[in-house]
């Protein structure tokens, strides 16, 4: 090991150790006997939770609910489908695989790695405040919230899920004279394909949730509605819509699941 | 006329080539030419810079100093592309092929150094030249594996795919990163038999990585020793002896080797 290398790594090891002696110098600072729980917010919050009981399940409200986890759905996959088209093309330039020469190549990269940050630096609620000053409380108000900064995303992940796959593939094509782009289409692409989709799909899950919460500006859906119940007091039909939720995750998880096992056997 | 018959004499000649990874030399500056039609096997113990030389020779990678010249091109100014393929083709040790795609996919890729851009992208849903990677893969008689995943196929069959792509490309000069390491003897015997039949049937340049003597002698005409990234010796294939062999491989280089002395 050279010196150099030595000295770099003290100098990590010398980083952990002050960040480990920082986050336990926080915990001095914590009030552990006073405050940490609001008196009487543990009564508080189980009397919360038993009233969630029983779940409002009256066919009226139930077909309420699945109109709400529709539109909050149609919202999800609207945007994410959005965000793929954005965040595809921007993920294989930030990868900087494609480029035809080396220095024009590599300045786009980090130009629109840039973009990428700057795009999901900004949370889908406060891009979603913008666009309703915009747009008004329309759906391409939503979609462009949730696409916007889930292109970043996608897009940060597709580049390094581009890079991250054997080389040794990629050289034998490249030594079939294959150009930069068609080594990604034969070679990245589908070695990296499986992983593209899962981590696609997952995504699809938090944009469900941001869809959700998406209320908070006004706009419909299931947040809405749970919004508007807690405001009754009618914790039942909350209950219910918390269901909904988690029942639509489960079953974005479970097509992911699938999806991805028929692409790896 | 006369040029053509030079480029025909020396269809690869490099001048002084070197390639150094950070402080390690792997290839001091060597020279060698080497014509159409040969068959060469390279020998040399790991390490000795057989694998980068071949890396240079398909262009791989770029030398640090020298020229190449492949049919008087110079190979490392050169974009991939149709003439590149068309020139040098590589088959390696571990056959890396791309393990997702179907074999018929893995062989197409052969043809990506000629097909246009649009070509290549709707190869993917509607093969392109299909005929011919048929054709490839009936020669090397594992026909009926053309729509399986080329990950399914065990290490052979990808062996094979491998050779069919070399045989989609149809370059000039087929260079082989240790074909045979990882094979049994009659497997091996059955590669080379493959590999040299592929070359000599349209008078391809062959250049192969080989460690085992007997093969050496049998499937080729040159053998070039490397040893610490250096030429020990480029000798005609039936001098290529147990003892000379052995000499390259020797662990102890200090030690002097006396000629006909035994050990």
């Amino acid at each position: 090991m050279g010196r150099r290398e030595l000295r770099l790594l003290e100098s990590r090891r010398l980083l952990t150790l002050l960040l480990a002696g920082v986050f336990l110098w926080s915990l001095s600072s914590v009030d552990w006997k006073g405050q940490l729980i609001h008196t009487g917010g543990v009564a508080a919050f189980w009397n919360f939770l038993s009233a969630l009981f029983p779940p409002d399940l009256s066919p009226g409200f139930l077909r309420l609910a699945l109109t709400a986890s529709w539109q909050t759905l149609a919202y999800a996959v609207a945007g994410i489908t959005l965000a793929v088209l954005i965040g595809f093309p921007l993920g294989v330039i930030a990868s900087g695989s494609v480029s035809c020469s080396p220095g024009t190549g590599l300045g786009l990269a980090v130009a629109v790695r840039f973009i990428l940050a700057a795009m999901r630096s900004i949370h889908e609620l406060v891009w979603a405040v913008l666009f309703v000053a915009a747009f008004g409380l329309s759906s391409l108000t939503v979609i462009l919230a949730l696409a916007l900064p889930y292109a970043g995303i996608l897009g940060r992940i597709y580049s390094e899920l581009f890079n991250q796959v054997p080389e040794e593939p990629l050289r034998s094509l490249r030594a079939s004279g294959a150009s930069p782009f068609r080594v990604l289409l034969y070679g990245r692409l589908p070695m990296a394909l499986p992983d593209l989709l899962g981590y696609t799909f997952y995504r699809l899950e938090c944009a469900i949730r941001s869809a959700a919460i998406m209320s908070f500006v006004g706009i419909r859906g299931l947040g809405f509605e749970i919004q508007l119940s807690l405001n009754d007091l009618l914790f039942g039909q909350v209950w219910t819509l918390l269901l909904f939720m988690v029942g639509m995750v489960v079953v974005v998880d479970l097509w992911s699941t699938r999806v991805r096992r028929s692409l790896v056997s | 006329m006369s040029s053509s018959s030079l480029n025909g004499a020396h269809l690869i000649s490099a001048d002084g080539i070197s390639k150094s990874y950070g402080r390690v030399q792997a290839l001091a500056p060597l020279s060698i030419t080497i014509g159409q039609g040969e068959r060469v096997a390279l020998a040399g113990p790991s390490g000795s810079g057989k694998t980068t030389l071949l890396y240079l020779l398909a262009g791989v990678i770029q030398p640090d100093s020298g020229e190449l010249l492949l049919a008087g091109q110079d190979l490392t100014r050169q974009q991939p592309g149709k003439e590149k393929a068309g020139l040098v083709g590589l088959i390696h040790q571990q056959y890396d092929l791309v393990p997702h795609l179907s074999v018929l996919h893995n062989v197409l890729a052969g043809r990506l150094g000629q097909w246009s851009l649009f070509r290549s992208l709707i190869s993917l849903v509607w093969p392109q030249d299909r005929h011919v990677a048929e054709a490839a893969l009936a020669q090397m008689g594992i026909a009926d594996k053309i729509h399986e995943r080329t990950s399914h196929l065990s290490g052979g069959e990808q062996q094979r795919v491998a050779m069919a792509r070399l045989m989609v490309q149809g370059s000039r000069v087929i260079l082989a990163d240790e074909p045979v390491s990882s094979l049994d003897p009659a497997r091996a015997e059955d590669l080379l038999e493959i590999l040299t039949a592929l070359a000599g049937a349209s008078g391809k340049t062959l250049i192969a990585s080989i460690h085992s003597p007997q093969l050496m002698r049998k499937h080729f005409s040159r053998v070039i020793g490397l040893r610490e990234g250096r030429i020990e010796f480029d000798i005609p294939a039936e001098e290529a002896t147990d003892q000379v062999l052995e000499k390259l491989y020797d662990l102890d280089q200090s030690e002097p080797f006396v000629w006909g002395g035994g050990n």
